[in-house]
C-alpha cells in the first residue's frame, strides 16, 4: 500500500520544511519514504510542492494520485483537486506551517511528541510547538496506515549521497559558481567544510571554478567541481585540459532540461551525449550516473577512484530529480577509496614531452595519443570490476526496460508485479561489453528517459549495434520526473 | 646570454627557445631567472616555486624555466594560479600572461584576483599585440593601429590594467619596462609582498608592434619621488599613460598596501600554512 502527500504552498511558505519534518518523523517510524520537491525559480509567491510517497515497503518514487492534499494557500486545491483519490483528504486552513504540520500528524496517526523531536531542530521552537498543538488538536480526521517496525533507517538526499561520496573520498577543495540543480551539493559542502577539514570556494564564474580545481589538483590535492548544463559548457575548455595535461578532476553535472537557460527548477536527463563528448579532441572522460542517493555515494567515490589512478576527468551525471529528492537508506553505500597520485611537477595543456615542455614532435605526438588511447583501455577493463550495470525483476522476463539516472525509483516501482526485467546503467563511458549479451537475451527492449529523444537508445546503438524502436522509447520532457503509476501503464502497453 | 644559473640547480630545461631573435621575452625571461636565483641563493628552494603560464609568445616561458607548474589555458592563468595556492598554500606562484591572455580572455579572472588578494604574483607580457596569431590588436593595443583584421585601424579606446587593479583593489601595482634588471627588482620586491602582485611589463614586439620611442617615453615613479603608499598619487600617475602612443609612460611600483591575505580567511589554509604541509599530505 502505498500513500501519497501532497503539500504545496507559494515559495516562502515552508511546504519543503513541513514535508521534510514530515518524512523524517515517517522515516524514524520505520516507514519508507521518498519525496519529491517542485519549485520555480523565483523566491516568493508561484507555486511550490512536495510530494512524499510512503509504505511499509520500499518506495522510490511518487503516484500521480494523492491521499492527502496539503494546501498552504488556496492555489494549491485549485491546481491539484482533481487529483486527489476519492477517500482523499484535504487540509486546508488560513492557520500558518506549523499548524498544517499538527494537522497532518494527527492525520496520520502520529505521536505529537514525535513532531515536538523534530521541531527542537528549527528556529522559534516556542511559536511552532504552540501553533502545531493546535493543529494536531483541532483536526479529528485519521487515515488508516499500516504499523511499521524497523526504525532507524536514514532519509537523504541525493545531493547529501553526493556530499557523503566526496566526504568519504577525501575530497580536498571544492569550487562552484552556483547553478540550479548544482547549487544544493555547493551549500551542503560549504556547511561541512570546517568539521570536515576541506575547503569550499566559490569564485567569479565557472571558468574559474574548474581551473583552479586543476591548478589545486596539480599540487596533489583531491579537487572537484559543480554546475548544470551552462555552466558545464563553459568548463569543458578545462575538461579538456584535464584529458591533455592529466590532471584527476571529478566534475558534478547537474543536469537541466535545455537548449540554454532551458529550465533551471526542472528535471532532465538531456546532457547524456554533452557528458560523453564534453571538450574538445580526443582524450576520455568518465561519466557515471546514479539513480538515488545510496548510488550517488558510490558512484561519487569511483569518480575520485578512476580521475586519481587513471589522472583523467570523470563527470557524475545527476540531475534536479536526483539532487532534490530524498531516498529512504536501506544500506550503507561501498565507498571505493582512492590514493592522492599526483604530484607538483610540470604539467601543459599543449602536447608535451614526458618533462613537460610543448612539442609539435611528430613521434611524440604519436606515442601520447597512443598513451591515451591504452589509458582508456585500461580503464574499460578496470571498470568491469564495478557495477557497470544493474539489473533487476524478474531475470528471466523477455521484457527488458533500460534506463539510467534519476529515473531509477520510478522504473522499479514500476515494473513491481509486470513481467518485465529492468537494466540499469550506470557507467555511460566507459559501457560494459557485458550490457550486449543482456540485451540479446530480450525480446522486447524498451527504454524509458527524461528527454525528447531518448539518447540511452543511441548509446546502445553505437556501443552494441542494437536499434531500439521509437515505439518502445518511453519519454518525458516536460520537465518533471516520471510517476510510478503512470510509467506502469505505459510500459503495461508496449509488454 | 641570460643563463646565470648557478651549479647548485639548474634553471634550464634544455628546450630551444623560439622567441624571435632578440625578443624581449629573453629579458622578462633572464629577469624572472635572476630574481628567483637570488631568492635561492637566500634559502629558498626550487621546489618552493611553481610557474604558471598561459598562451601566446609569453607562455613560451614555461618551457624555458625548469620549475613545477603548469602551462595552462589561454586566459586562465589567474584562477590556475589560485587554485595552486589553495592546494597548497606555502607555494611560491608566479603567473605568466600576455596582453592578450590578461586582459582578453581572461579579464574577468584578473579583476577578482584584485579584490580577492591571493598572495601569488602576476607578470604581464605586455606588448600590446596577439603576436603568436600574427599581429591582431589586444586591448592594450593604441588606436589607430593597423593589421590585416583592422585594416582602417582600431577605433576603440585601450584598456589601462592598472586603473583597473587600482580600482579593483589590487595591493600591489607596478609597470616596468621588458628589461632585465627592472622585471628582477621587481619581482623581488613583489616576491616580499604578501598578497597579490600584479606587474604590467611594457614590451615591444619587434615584428608586429615594434614600439618606436616607446622606451624615450619611459620614466622612473622612483626618480620623481612618487610615494607608493597614496592611492590617490598611484590612480594619478596610472591615468598618466592611457596605452595610446605619444604619452610619456612612468615605471615603477604604483601602490603598495599590507592587506589580509586571501588564505588567511580559512583556518584550514592557515593551518597548512602552519604546519608547511599542503592538502596532499592529509590523509584522511
Amino acid at each position: 500500500m502505498r500513500f501519497n502527500i501532497l503539500i504545496g504552498g507559494k515559495a516562502g511558505q515552508g511546504a519543503n520544511v513541513l514535508a521534510l519534518l514530515v518524512g523524517r518523523a515517517l522515516v524514524k517510524q520505520g516507514y519508507y519514504v521518498f519525496m519529491s520537491r517542485e519549485y520555480q525559480s523565483l523566491i516568493r509567491g508561484g507555486h511550490n510542492f512536495n510530494v512524499l510517497t510512503f509504505s511499509d515497503n520500499e518506495v522510490r518514487s511518487n503516484d500521480s494520485k494523492f491521499d492527502i492534499l496539503v494546501c498552504l494557500d488556496e492555489n494549491t486545491k485549485k491546481i491539484h483537486k482533481r487529483n486527489l483519490s476519492k477517500s482523499g483528504i484535504v487540509l486546508n486552513s488560513s492557520q500558518g506551517t506549523m499548524f498544517f504540520a499538527g494537522s497532518l500528524f494527527k492525520v496520520l496517526g502520529l505521536d505529537f511528541n514525535l513532531l515536538e523531536n523534530e521541531l527542537r531542530n528549527l528556529r522559534n521552537f516556542d511559536e511552532n510547538i504552540k501553533s502545531a498543538k493546535e493543529g494536531y488538536n483541532a483536526e479529528k480526521r485519521k487515515i488508516d496506515i499500516p504499523k511499521v517496525e524497523n526504525p532507524g533507517r536514514e532519509f537523504i538526499s541525493g545531493t547529501q549521497g553526493i556530499s557523503k561520496g566526496a566526504l568519504e573520498s577525501g575530497l580536498d577543495l571544492y569550487f562552484a559558481y552556483p547553478m540550479t540543480p548544482a547549487t544544493p551539493l555547493l551549500s551542503e559542502l560549504a556547511e561541512n567544510q570546517f568539521n570536515h577539514n576541506f575547503l569550499v570556494f566559490e569564485p567569479e564564474n565557472e571558468i574559474s571554478a574548474i581551473n583552479m580545481a586543476l591548478g589545486a589538483a596539480i599540487t596533489g590535492a583531491k579537487s572537484m567541481t559543480g554546475t548544470s548544463g551552462g555552466g558545464f559548457d563553459l568548463m569543458t575548455e578545462a575538461l579538456s585540459m584535464s584529458g591533455q595535461a592529466e590532471i584527476p578532476i571529478v566534475v558534478y553535472l547537474a543536469s537541466r532540461p535545455g537548449p540554454s537557460t532551458g529550465l533551471a527548477t526542472c528535471t532532465g536527463q538531456g546532457d547524456l551525449q554533452l557528458a560523453r563528448h564534453s571538450g574538445h579532441g580526443e582524450f576520455f572522460r568518465l561519466v557515471v550516473a546514479p539513480g538515488d542517493s545510496v548510488e550517488a555515494s558510490e558512484l561519487t567515490s569511483e569518480c575520485f577512484y578512476f580521475s586519481q589512478k587513471y589522472k583523467i576527468p570523470s563527470i557524475l551525471l545527476g540531475d534536479k530529480h536526483l539532487a532534490e529528492s530524498f531516498y529512504t537508506i536501506n544500506e550503507k553505500p561501498k565507498i571505493t577509496k582512492s590514493e592522492k597520485t599526483t604530484s607538483l611537477m610540470r604539467y601543459n595543456s599543449y602536447e608535451h614531452t614526458k618533462t613537460g615542455e610543448s612539442t609539435e614532435d611528430a613521434e611524440i605526438i604519436k606515442k601520447n595519443f597512443d598513451a591515451r588511447k591504452e589509458k582508456q583501455e585500461k580503464i574499460e577493463k578496470d571498470a568491469e570490476r564495478f557495477k557497470m550495470f544493474k539489473i533487476f525483476g524478474r531475470r528471466d522476463s523477455k521484457n527488458l526496460v533500460i534506463g539510467w539516472g534519476s529515473t531509477k525509483g520510478a522504473i522499479l516501482d514500476a515494473i513491481n508485479g509486470l513481467d518485465a526485467r529492468f537494466l540499469q546503467v550506470l557507467y555511460i563511458e566507459p559501457f560494459s561489453r557485458r550490457i550486449k549479451s543482456e540485451l540479446e537475451k530480450a525480446e522486447k527492449i524498451i527504454i524509458i528517459e527524461n528527454s525528447a529523444t531518448g539518447m540511452i537508445a543511441d548509446l546502445i546503438r553505437e556501443k552494441t549495434g542494437i536499434l531500439i524502436e521509437s515505439k518502445n522509447k518511453i519519454l518525458k520532457y516536460d520537465g518533471m520526473p516520471f510517476l510510478a503509476d503512470e510509467l506502469k501503464k505505459e510500459i503495461q502497453k508496449r509488454i | 646570454m641570460f643563463g646565470m644559473a648557478s651549479k647548485k640547480f639548474s634553471m634550464e630545461t634544455g628546450k630551444q627557445p623560439t622567441w624571435c631573435p632578440g625578443c624581449f621575452n629573453f629579458q622578462i625571461l633572464a629577469g624572472v631567472k635572476n630574481a628567483i636565483i637570488r631568492e635561492i641563493e637566500n634559502g629558498g628552494q626550487k621546489d618552493d616555486f611553481a610557474i604558471v603560464s598561459g598562451i601566446g609568445c609569453h607562455g613560451k616561458i614555461f618551457d624555458y624555466l625548469n620549475l613545477n607548474g603548469i602551462n595552462t589555458l589561454h586566459g586562465r592563468v589567474l584562477p590556475t594560479c589560485f587554485g595552486i595556492k589553495l592546494g597548497n598554500p606555502n607555494l611560491s606562484v608566479i603567473g605568466f600572461s600576455g596582453d592578450g591572455d590578461a586582459y582578453a580572455e581572461g579579464i574577468e579572472h584578473f579583476i577578482h584576483a584584485c579584490r580577492y588578494n591571493p598572495d601569488f604574483k602576476y607578470i604581464v607580457h605586455n606588448n600590446q599585440v596577439f603576436a603568436l596569431t600574427v599581429g591582431q590588436p589586444t586591448p592594450t593595443t593604441e588606436q589607430g593601429f593597423k593589421d590585416k583584421t583592422n585594416p582602417d585601424g582600431v577605433k576603440v579606446k585601450p584598456l589601462n590594467p592598472l586603473k583597473i587593479a587600482l580600482a579593483s583593489g589590487a595591493s600591489f601595482v607596478a609597470r616596468v619596462f621588458a628589461d632585465s634588471c627592472q622585471v628582477e627588482q621587481v619581482l623581488l620586491e613583489a616576491l616580499k609582498h604578501k598578497g597579490f602582485a600584479f606587474i604590467d611589463v611594457i614590451q615591444p614586439c619587434l615584428v608586429f608592434h615594434p614600439g618606436k620611442g616607446l622606451k624615450e617615453r619611459l620614466y622612473s615613479l622612483e626618480s620623481e619621488g612618487h610615494d607608493k603608499t597614496s592611492f590617490e598619487q598611484a590612480w594619478e600617475k596610472a591615468s598618466e599613460y592611457d596605452y595610446n602612443d605619444g604619452q610619456k609612460i612612468p615605471v615603477g611600483i604604483f601602490y603598495q598596501k599590507q592587506e589580509k591575505v586571501f588564505e588567511d580567511n580559512y583556518p584550514q589554509l592557515v593551518s597548512l600554512k602552519d604546519k608547511k604541509i599542503s592538502w596532499k599530505d592529509i590523509k584522511r
